[in-house]
């Protein structure tokens, strides 16, 4: 039997996007315009948009390249961000490119990547790889930089060769902190995906949304704005659910998504 | 000794860039890639020069900077403060944790369609973007900062004789200036690319609109010049904002 308090604190985000839609609801009925349609209306239009086939398939087609990205993202950023933790050279020659790369807006180099790879779904997915990496390169670097050096040395005097110490000793103990990039990362990966197909307006989730702005079908605007609010919720949600699986040993200090860098 | 590891690592640094650069003026020398598709780096840094003297781009900087800070300064004021009350109010506490663990994963990009239909086309719709993306690292970061604060610190001031209610600003927002820090550092980033971002998809001046622009008409050339000047920017505000950093924790025992 959970006790009341237990039932209201696993409820609270529930709750929360319940007293999101009612505050919208109020808002749309006193503003009462044609441009901001009430809570109920735009829930209701969602079924006609998953109904659709091609709708369905263009935001069936987002996810798999969303997916595709940031699993090649996350592939090649662990281990580079390991390696630069445990390496000041491999650091010291990353760092500065990186910090260079750091501010520059991923989508936007949605046009340019376009005119080299043309529309199809490498220039896509590309972006997205762009956008996961650094986030998931600079938790695995910081996680991998703060490994126990007494751990590693044991390791070596067991006879753990170099590579070896790589993946038993220095993964698992950076394991909390890459988990955490790759919670980022996902959340950015549902970012640059929806801000690069709003930007190309060739296909996917971003453009049924401005297509539906450019044709004033605002019912659909809105909806789309739940279903893809939606996704970022429960990937963060799912994510952090494995997380907590994947490292129940390590103190969880602070379930709030911490960096958004 | 120290000193000259500091240079091999500048040095080893300069290397990927260097090889970057040079691998790109190679392409377009040996004429791998005609230069509609990837200029020559040397066409498009003289155009950045060329076009960061010229006042019609000076601008659109002004536009894109004036939507930056404006998200950027109220995601400061509401991060600030809703997580300062959040952290030593526990009723406050209860209603901003669950909204925030919805609310930060939330593409908020995806919002800016709804944003456009309420407040228009202008200057409004971007700002609060721009903030909406900003609030939530500076929220978190104060939020985490302001909860971790030392007890002993509170103690210490209270055992001094400081009011209950001066507390919060003489102890706690002090102690936790470092972690808002952070926030503010990453939520200036974010806000750098959100305005350019939103220029991009609609807008008719700034540096995103620039490169739409430039887009539609296949100027490779003018596409990267306002890309590279946005970063510039980004990289720019980060550096005033290390300054600032350094200036307001000079007291501070180990940053």
């Amino acid at each position: 039997m959970m006790s009341v308090r237990a039932l209201l604190s696993r409820s609270a985000p529930l709750l929360a996007c319940l007293g999101l839609l009612g505050i919208w609801q109020v808002g749309s009925l006193i503003l009462d315009t044609d441009s901001f349609p009430t809570a109920t209306d735009a829930i209701r239009a969602i079924p006609s948009i998953l109904g659709d086939k091609e709708s369905l398939i263009n935001i069936l087609a987002s996810l798999r390249r969303m997916a595709v990205g940031f699993s090649l993202a996350v592939m090649v950023s662990i281990p580079l961000g390991l390696m630069m933790g445990r390496s000041r050279g491999v650091a010291s020659f990353f760092n500065p490119l990186l910090m260079i790369i750091y501010p520059v807006p991923k989508a936007a180099l949605m046009p340019i990547i376009m005119l080299w790879l043309g529309v199809g779904d490498v220039a896509k997915t590309l972006v997205i790889f762009l956008g996961v990496s650094l986030p998931v390169i600079y938790h695995s670097f910081e996680g991998a930089k703060a490994v126990e050096e007494k751990m590693l040395w044991s390791g070596a005097a067991m006879g753990l060769s170099a590579a070896r110490r790589m993946i038993r000793i220095v993964l698992p103990a950076a394991l909390p902190e890459i988990l955490t990039g790759c919670r980022t990362g996902l959340v950015l990966a549902l970012i640059t995906m929806v801000t690069s197909e709003m930007i190309a307006r060739q296909s996917g989730a971003g453009n049924i949304l401005f297509n539906a702005l450019d044709m004033g079908q605002y019912d659909t605007v809105y909806a789309m704005i739940i279903i893809i609010g939606a996704m970022g919720i429960g990937l963060d949600a799912g994510f952090e659910r494995m997380r907590r699986r994947l490292v129940r040993w390590s103190e969880p200090r602070f379930d709030l998504p911490l960096s958004f860098s | 000794m120290n000193a000259r590891g500091a240079t091999t690592d500048v040095l080893l640094g300069i290397v990927p860039i260097a090889l970057l650069l040079g691998l790109w003026q190679a392409i377009s020398w040996f004429g791998y890639a005609p230069p509609s598709l990837l200029p020559p780096p040397g066409a498009v840094f003289l155009r950045l020069a060329q076009q960061l003297l010229s006042s019609g781009f000076q601008q659109e900087i002004v536009a894109t900077l004036f939507r930056l800070f404006s998200g950027f300064l109220i995601a400061v004021i509401l991060g600030v403060g809703i997580g300062l009350a959040a952290a030593v109010n526990p009723a406050v506490d209860a209603v901003v944790r669950p909204l925030v663990r919805v609310l930060a994963p939330l593409p908020k990009v995806a919002l800016y369609p709804a944003l456009l239909l309420l407040l228009g086309f202008g200057h409004e719709s971007k700002i609060t973007l721009v903030a909406a993306d900003a609030l939530f690292p500076i929220l978190l970061a104060t939020y985490y900062g302001a909860s971790t604060v030392e007890q002993k610190l509170i103690w210490s001031a209270m055992a001094a004789g400081t009011p209950r209610g001066q507390i919060l600003f003489k102890v706690v927002l002090p102690a936790s200036v470092p972690s808002i820090l952070i926030g503010c550092r990453i939520g200036l980033v974010i806000s750098c690319i959100v305005v350019f971002l939103a220029e991009m998809i609609t807008s008719t001046d700034g540096l995103g609109h620039l490169l739409v622009m430039a887009a539609r008409t296949f100027q490779a050339v003018d596409m990267f010049v306002p890309l590279i000047t946005i970063s510039l920017l980004g990289l720019i505000l980060n550096g005033l904002l290390q300054a600032v950093r350094s200036y307001l924790l000079r007291g501070f025992p180990e940053v």
